[in-house]
């Protein structure tokens, strides 16, 4: 039993409090989902289970937080380390070691388990979550989703009675968040108590025992899972939550009409690529683009969708097959100057040391008009002075769109822009991008996110395992079909 | 599939011979060959130097890399030889004690990646455990052990923004703007650095990395007795070269043009 008695804690950089007096009680073997807007207090929530709260992360505390009648408050983590496991949202940055058997041996070998003890229990971990297959492999081969399985399972082999999930879905596809409801339903059948923390958490709708919401710090409700399935539309929204049936949205999908018929056409013929001695990523892909669409490009991870990204903003070169723009046959570097992406990973996309230079750099002509439009636009004037690294996340994603705009460029792409995202910030983003694609702008989506799709996109281009390539215009059938493919 | 079986994946080796000795008999090896290299003055001892660790890395993994080194050291010690007909004052002094810099790293490099390369991490830890490091030492070594090689993968993300955006994607900006370059690559390198040790601090602590107990790794770590023999063979042939570096052997020229 886990229980929060009038905790409160205040980080030490911080003024204001960001947990107020929570209280919560959770009994052992539980599923617990925590959710609510970005900035809530979750994720604090959960780093003061795990320890890191208050000795990696240290602060104020007020309250108790008591673990099966012993104060967590007095262990330090490393204590905690045989009893609650963590696993992290981003997987590339929660590996230690460079290969997967030793990554699985992490924790055992920092308990001092006797060698035959530590191959003993990661070879009941790779048993048990069907790892076998990922063994003894580098981990910069891996993909996010066997990356984010291999980190759960460094964290079974140290056999925790507590499993804390820290947003585990944000870099995952659909069969991987699939497959990681699969392993979270066999940690909840052996009994374990599990905390989730997530905004698309539609995955778990079958798993959960509570769902409690958070916001300003507090437990502001607490659902079962009937209840929290059943919330109406309106309130739901009215917490800034994501939908538990993505699929049900498609049934209410309105076409939206071409509003620059023959302004530009971006086509796309024939295009094949592999790499070095590498097998097909993909061949004959073609498909067309006009001015104002908005291309949502789907696929598993390792279909190609980024290689197909990297062609088509010009960072690669085709080997075969063209693509034009206004029926001009387009070079990799004429590419990059018409394109511009917008990736998931903001930190790498801003150069400059403050936001208004970051707009105008790369550019030759004067600029300074549009840039102020532009941070007008984006509700970005009172940071104008600031520097773009001190910004929140969305904040910097509203940076490199700005960018964009500012280059003024035709087609713009983006990569997983919703990933981690609650609703209200989902929502700016695809109202960002209807506002891009209402200016004649072609925008391209690559998305696992089936509700921002539904809201954003006007097409789907659909890269299956042959490297074939489909495109169609968006229509409630065509959903249907591919929420079948992702849900069921 | 059975557990049995699985454990025998796990124990599985990839790695054979040199490649297998203790991190300590490989790092103790890579400090002499430092000390050595800039003490070497004669170009016969110091290919000798080249051609012996390139045979003892091809002995474990590491042949295509030790070949590579090889052929890069001969490469560069011609360019040193036909520095002598480029007569530029300053420029020409510059050039030859940079190129003489240059030859004089290569076999460190060698041997330092391929060290990175094949030794497990587990196995660094407990090594550097056994010396009695302090923790205060061993992880933010180990840190940055992890953090080499996603270096490059980060740098190649940064690369291919910097080209989207406009900004030093040709050669001649680069050359133009040489700091502006720099600048643009190490803002976000930085940024992307503070957050990943962060983060991989806190997983790591989650894990237990703190904790102090005796540590074993996957396989047995020992400084035994081919640890013994090869550390002094490796030593004694460095003396060796630095002595006969003093008797004629040491004035042959070798790069000639």
């Amino acid at each position: 039993m886990i229980s929060f008695q009038n905790f409160s804690f205040r980080y030490e950089e911080s003024q204001d409090y960001t947990l107020r007096g929570i209280d919560m009680t959770v009994e052992t073997g539980e599923f617990i989902l925590l959710t609510g807007r970005s900035g809530c207090g979750k994720t604090t929530l959960i780093r003061s289970l795990n320890g890191l709260i208050p000795h990696f992360y240290p602060g104020e505390i007020q309250g108790d937080l008591v673990m099966d009648g012993h104060s967590l408050l007095e262990m330090k983590p490393s204590g905690l380390a045989g009893q609650v496991g963590t696993v992290f949202q981003d997987p590339r940055s929660q590996f230690f070691m460079t290969d997967t058997t030793r990554e699985l041996a992490f924790g055992c070998e920092n308990m001092g388990l006797p060698r035959e003890e530590t191959i003993e229990r990661i070879a009941k971990a790779a048993k048990d979550l069907e790892l076998v297959d990922y063994l003894n492999r580098s981990i910069f081969a891996l993909s996010s989703g066997e990356k984010q399985q291999i980190a759960i399972g460094s964290v079974y082999a140290l056999s925790p009675k507590v499993y804390i999930f820290d947003e585990p879905s944000a870099n995952l596809d659909y069969a991987a968040t699939k497959r990681l409801a699969e392993i979270m339903g066999k940690l909840k059948q052996d009994g374990y108590t599990i905390f989730v923390v997530e905004h698309r958490f539609y995955y778990l709708r079958d798993l959960i025992d509570r769902v409690f919401l958070i916001q300003d710090g507090k437990v502001e409700r607490e659902f079962t899972r009937e209840q929290f399935c059943a919330l109406p539309e309106k309130t739901r929204i009215s917490y800034g939550l994501r939908t538990a049936y993505p699929e049900r949205d498609a049934k209410n999908y309105h076409e939206k009409e071409r509003l620059f018929d023959g302004k530009h056409l971006l086509a796309v013929q024939n295009l094949a690529f592999s790499y070095k001695k590498g097998p097909d990523v993909f061949q004959n892909v073609s498909f067309e683009a006009h001015a104002g669409d908005v291309i949502g490009i789907l696929g598993h991870n390792g279909a190609g969708k980024t290689t197909l990204l990297s062609i088509l903003t010009g960072l690669l070169k085709q080997q075969q097959g063209e693509i034009s723009f206004d029926g001009k046959k387009l070079t990799p570097r004429q590419r990059r100057a018409l394109s511009y992406l917008v990736m998931q990973d903001t930190d790498y996309q801003l150069f400059a040391s403050s936001v208004e230079e970051e707009l105008s750099l790369g550019i030759k002509d004067d600029c300074k008009e549009k840039v102020d439009t532009t941070l007008d636009a984006l509700e970005l004037s009172e940071y104008r002075e600031r520097h773009p690294a001190s910004l929140s996340g969305g904040q910097k994603q509203r940076v490199t769109i700005g960018a964009a705009i500012v280059k003024d460029s035709p087609v713009i792409y983006f990569d997983e822009p919703t990933s981690g995202l609650d609703y209200d910030s989902m929502v700016r983003v695809s109202n960002l991008i209807e506002q891009l694609s209402n200016s004649g702008v072609i925008v391209f989506v690559v998305s696992h996110d089936f509700e921002f799709i539904v809201r954003t996109c006007t097409e789907v281009v659909q890269l299956d395992d042959h490297g074939a390539i489909q495109n169609h215009r968006l229509s409630p059938e065509i959903l249907k079909t591919l929420s079948e493919k992702y849900f069921n | 599939m059975e557990e049995a079986q699985i454990k025998q994946i796990i124990e599985r080796q990839p790695l054979h011979g040199s490649a297998l000795l203790d991190p300590r008999c490989k790092i103790l090896l890579l400090v002499c060959i430092g000390f050595v290299s800039y003490f070497l003055a004669g170009e016969v001892v110091s290919l000798a130097l080249m051609l012996v660790y390139g045979a003892f890395i091809a002995l474990g993994n590491g042949g295509k890399w030790a070949v590579k080194m090889i052929v890069t050291y001969i490469i560069v010690a011609y360019l040193n030889a036909l520095l002598r007909y480029v007569q530029v004052p300053v420029l020409s002094v510059i050039m030859s004690v940079f190129g003489v810099t240059v030859l004089k790293l290569i076999p460190i490099v060698m041997m330092g990646l391929w060290i990175l390369r094949t030794t497990y991490m587990d196995d660094l830890m407990v090594a550097l455990q056994r010396m009695r490091l302090p923790q205060a030492v061993t992880i933010p070594l180990v840190v940055m052990f992890r953090y080499i090689p996603t270096l490059r993968i980060e740098y190649r993300q940064i690369r291919c923004t910097m080209d989207i955006r406009g900004i030093s994607d040709t050669f001649w900006k680069r050359v133009s703007h040489p700091l502006a370059t720099i600048e643009y690559i190490l803002i976000p390198l930085l940024m992307r650095c503070l957050k990943v040790t962060d983060e991989l601090a806190a997983s790591g602590t989650t894990r237990g990395l703190e904790l102090e107990c005796k540590r074993y790794a996957l396989r047995p770590i020992r400084f035994a007795w081919p640890e013994i023999v090869v550390s002094l063979l490796g030593i004694l042939f460095l003396a060796g070269l630095l002595l006969i570096d003093q008797t004629k052997i040491g004035e042959i020229i070798l790069w000639r043009v």
